[in-house]
């Protein structure tokens, strides 16, 4: 669901700053974690074996190395060719899939801003029977920067889609997933939605207390059906 | 089954398990690990152990498969006991009675408790609940509280990328905390946040101090009627007044989002030569009244964020003349630092008001210079609060760091918890030395306080305003149990730890962990007690202790006295022939322990050399606070290896684990570094990575990537990354932390043996070793 991708840190900035992980990927429940958390005693107290400090033995591991031929260790000699792959460490492929997964690479079309934000009207429209007609035309305004900044190009596709993604939530009422989503395109592109965004965060807060009745009444349902959505928009 | 049946059967069970796994389940368990798991039966005994009877605990260790209890703890009757009811108690299930396995007091139980009986026992007195939470259900839920204190003395890069952040965690926020704004630079500016028109602001000079009076009168938050400030909470006291500085994030958060956009650089002009005027103190100091005035004893965090140190009024560091620098280890030694005491003094006096209200204060401090975090870490160090030291705002270090703030558990409830206490109860053999953590003393006097002060002591009761599933205390107890006394009746020994807390929910909860250990005849037993060492444990128990002394003390008299307490030790429990330094041999619940000496000597949180007093004051913050692992990992870095002859695997942090067909992982805490050694490197540059035939070396030069962004996905605060190689500028991160057996003095003796040699004069481990083997068996010593 949520993009997975990891940005270089700030070099200019900060000496050795940390690369920057995406919302999806801080917030991925991963798997049981790889500890490193071994040391080795030193030799000398240990009793008499390995009284070279060279090559210290592997400790406590589940697989044995397997590998019988050690590489060259000097010049430019190439390395072991990859036949012996079964003794190189096992790397994590997810993570790494996540990585090359720039937030940009997606080659599907755009999605359309008139739908996008027909669909958040629709969501306004309903909201204004209920709440305080000054919280309305704020988030209102709001919604206007955000449909001028898509039309006059200062969007990026990744936000748009993510936009998309999240007024199709809306639509189906999953208010939890659309905040979800809300809160990652803060996190992920607050440079872009910081304006607006919060026009949308106070939409879907106030959508959540509606009731149901008062969403179901809207002929957006029907333009909707008309243009088909993006099925996998991500 | 009986109770004491139960026990024998536990005490078997753990009998069949290694110590390593005994300790293992107690951790995860009960977050706990002591330095013996067998306990010395008398006073002379213990002090002949070196190390004392001590522990890490970890209040709100996360435990999934725990579900808080819908009702209250059941409390011993004894005023000055009030332990609560716990798996170790006795329990009459006919006569409806328990007693108290600290006291021996005979309590009926409760009402709400008729219904027991052995097969429907209360979850609290099985053996498996050594660990059970609570939820109060008395009192009104009281909202989270988070206050912005922000300095705009910043360059404009810096404070765009701050603005974001903070517009950011608006989205991050429980919806129905309370947020507030206080912007400061020459003046300090206390926002009023309105949901609709515009927002109007107290604006104070940043040069004069404040009573916590003058600064309630002036925001208009005294009520006329009651000049209750003190007492109990009076809840939300005049929510019409409170409400115009701290709102609901759902109420302002629009209004919010934009005044934190249009936030401008401090309008002052700066001179040439001259620092920014900033009046920390002072927004500090009304931060804190201001919280102090409207929500006394109610979970509250100021956060502040600055880019310079404080320049004048009171808590200033540092003068705003740029010929004059901020103060130096140097300076401070030649007792040179002007500012120093006083600042330092004025900041603990506020941390201590904050600390008594329940309210943590973070400092996020993003400078290339000092910020005078020396004088201010007080502030955190006492209330709990976080401090996060970058370079700038605009770097992935802080912004993750800052976000990581707000992180969720697999409940999606907040990691964060507020106002906290943690009581410590012991049976009559054990008294409470002190604790050393994020805290204050709530010196709650009583008989199981012990005269001998270790860490913050005199007391069983210590405040932690704010914590994580991380926070770690450490906890020192003195046995007092004469010598030639029997060994004292049930055989063992129990220490209670009641923690109670605002969780993020709103709820009052209290948590109980109630542990037991066995006492042992140091004299019959003395391979068991040895063999119950828990050298990790107390290695970061002893270096707490060190660091804390370091704190007041001189740096070489730390050294000494650890050197002294490794020497008494080994001396203790080595297998040595007197005079004989060649057949010294620690046991293998030892083995480990002298290396983390060797390093913790060598460790930033000791030395100051290298490091500025602002990065030692970071430095030791954070090591005094983590749990044990994190701890560990301070003291003695850890250093994996990546080859082509097997799988990644731990080496010694030694010059000689630095080879060319390696990639080595080292991990400081602060600091992810990647090394290639020369001859990977070389293929790397020669692009055989790229080949389709050497995909495992591709394969290969992937493996440490991926277990170093495991590390940066969790941890907190972000580390430095540091992705260098053989001869690169970079490599000194590991060369200046591995064990340097070889250095260009012996060089030669090592002939064509590999590994890389360190420039360096400083004493290697082999030459440590053999001083310490030298002293301990010296019949002198």
């Amino acid at each position: 669901m949520a993009e997975m991708y990891i940005k270089p840190g700030n070099q200019e900035r900060g000496w050795n700053d940390p690369p920057q992980f995406s919302y999806g990927l801080q917030t991925a429940q991963s798997g049981p974690k790889r500890l490193l958390n071994k040391r080795v005693p030193p030799p000398q107290l240990s009793g008499p074996q390995c009284p070279s400090p060279g090559i210290p033995p592997p400790l406590g591991h589940p697989t044995p190395p397997t590998n019988p031929a050690p590489p060259p260790a000097c010049g430019l000699t190439p390395p072991p060719l990859a036949c012996k792959t079964a003794s190189t460490p096992p790397s994590q492929s997810s993570l790494r899939k996540a990585q090359t997964d720039s937030p940009s690479t997606d080659s599907e079309g755009e999605p359309s801003v008139d739908e996008v934000v027909a669909l958040l009207n629709w969501v306004l429209t309903a909201c204004r029977k209920s709440v305080r007609k000054q919280v309305c035309d704020d988030v209102d305004k709001r919604l206007r920067v955000f449909e001028e900044m898509w039309n006059s190009g200062k969007l990026s596709l990744p936000v748009k889609k993510r936009m998309n993604l999240l007024v199709q939530e809306m639509k189906s009422r999953n208010w939890d997933a659309a905040d979800d989503i809300h809160r990652s395109l803060m996190v992920d592109h607050v440079n872009e939605v910081s304006q607006w965004m919060v026009g949308v965060k106070r939409l879907i807060a106030e959508a959540r207390n509606l009731q149901p009745e008062h969403l179901g009444t809207t002929d957006t349902e029907q333009t909707q059906s008309d243009t088909p959505v993006d099925p996998n928009p991500e | 089954m009986d109770q004491q049946q139960q026990q024998q059967q536990q005490q078997q069970q753990q009998a069949s398990m290694t110590y390593q796994e005994f300790i293992q389940q107690n951790e995860d368990r009960d977050g706990v690990r002591f330095s013996w798991n067998l306990w010395p039966s008398s006073r002379l005994e213990a002090t002949r152990l070196v190390v004392p009877v001590s522990c890490l605990f970890t209040p709100l260790k996360e435990r999934p498969d725990l579900p808080p209890l819908q009702y209250e703890p059941v409390l011993c009757s004894r005023a000055n006991c009030r332990a609560v009811l716990n798996p170790l108690c006795q329990v009459d299930f006919r006569a409806k009675i328990w007693a108290c396995n600290f006291c021996f007091q005979r309590n009926p139980f409760p009402p709400s408790y008729a219904g027991i009986s052995e097969v429907n026992q209360p979850a609290e007195l099985m053996p498996q609940f050594s660990t059970i939470e609570y939820i109060v259900q008395r009192g009104a839920p009281s909202p989270l509280i988070f206050l912005y204190v922000v300095d705009t003395c910043l360059e404009e890069e810096d404070l765009q990328a701050l603005r974001e952040s903070l517009q950011m965690s608006l989205s991050l926020l429980p919806p129905n905390a309370l947020v507030g704004l206080i912007t400061f630079g020459r003046m300090v500016q206390v926002h009023e946040l309105s949901c609709e028109g515009i927002a109007k602001s107290y604006v104070f000079r940043g040069t004069k101090e404040l009573t916590p009076k003058q600064i309630q009168e002036m925001l208009g938050l005294m009520k006329p009627a009651a000049s209750g400030q003190q007492g109990r909470p009076l809840a939300p006291p005049d929510m019409a007044a409170t409400c115009r500085f701290l709102q609901p994030v759902h109420k302002v958060d629009m209004n919010l989002t934009d005044l934190l956009g249009e936030l401008q650089r401090d309008p002052w002009p700066v001179p040439q030569g001259k620092r920014p005027l900033r009046s920390t103190g002072v927004a500090l100091s009304i931060a804190v009244g201001l919280l102090e005035g409207t929500f006394p004893n109610t979970g509250a965090r100021v956060m502040l964020f600055t880019g310079g140190p404080p320049t004048q009024g009171p808590g200033m560091v540092v003068g705003d003349e740029l010929k004059t620098p901020i103060r130096s280890w140097h300076d401070i030694q030649k007792d040179n630092a002007r500012h120093l005491k006083k600042a330092t003094k004025y900041y603990e006096a506020l941390s201590n008001r904050a600390a008594e209200n329940g309210h943590s204060i973070d400092i996020y401090a993003c400078a290339l210079d000092q910020t005078g975090l020396l004088e201010m870490k007080c502030c955190s160090n006492l209330t709990g609060g976080h401090i996060v030291m970058g370079d700038s705002f605009n770097t992935s270090l802080f912004k993750q760091t800052f976000q990581r703030v707000f992180t969720k558990d697999y409940n999606s409830e907040f990691r964060m918890a507020f106002g906290g206490t943690l009581e410590v109860k012991t049976s009559r053999e054990l008294k409470v030395s002190g604790a050393i953590g994020p805290c204050v003393s709530l010196n709650a006097k009583g008989p199981s306080v012990s005269e001998t002060e270790m860490g913050v002591g005199g007391t069983t009761q210590w405040k932690v305003c704010s914590l994580t599933p991380a926070t770690t205390m450490g906890i020192y107890f003195e046995v007092v149990n004469q010598h030639n006394a029997p060994i004292p009746q049930g055989g063992r020994g129990a220490v209670q730890f009641i923690t109670q807390y605002q969780h993020s929910t709103m709820q009052r909860r209290i948590r109980v962990t109630t542990v037991a250990r066995n006492w042992a005849d140091a004299q019959s037993q003395i391979q068991h007690i040895e063999a119950s060492f828990d050298q990790e444990a107390s290695a970061v128990l002893m270096a707490r202790l060190g660091v804390f002394r370091a704190e007041t003390e001189e740096g070489p008299d730390v050294l000494r006295w650890l050197d002294r307490q490794l020497i008494r030790l080994c001396q203790k429990f080595g297998q040595y022939n007197k005079d004989d330094p060649n057949s010294f041999r620690l046991s293998q619940s030892l083995s480990l322990y002298p290396q983390f000496m060797f390093h913790l000597r060598r460790s930033p949180f000791l030395q100051v050399f290298n490091n500025s007093p602002d990065e030692s004051s970071y430095y030791r913050h954070h090591f005094m606070r983590q749990d044990l692992t994190q701890s560990l990992i301070m003291i003695q870095p850890i250093l994996y290896s990546y080859s082509f002859y097997g799988p990644p695997e731990p080496v010694l942090l030694d010059s000689s684990s630095i080879l060319p067909d390696r990639i080595l992982l080292m991990d400081t805490f602060f600091q992810l570094v990647i090394y290639h050694g020369e001859t990977i490197a070389q293929w790397r540059k020669a692009g055989y990575q790229d080949m389709a035939e050497y995909e495992n070396f591709k394969q290969l030069l992937q493996a440490p990537l991926d277990d170093a962004q495991e590390i940066l996905q969790s941890r907190f605060p972000m580390p430095r990354y540091i992705d260098t190689e053989h001869g690169g500028s970079q490599a000194r991160f590991l060369l200046s932390k591995v064990n340097p057996s070889q250095t260009h003095n012996n060089l030669y003796a090592w002939g064509q043996e590999s590994g890389a040699p360190i420039l360096t004069d400083d004493v290697s481990l082999q030459v440590f070793m053999d001083h310490l083997k030298k002293l301990a068996v010296s019949s002198s010593a």
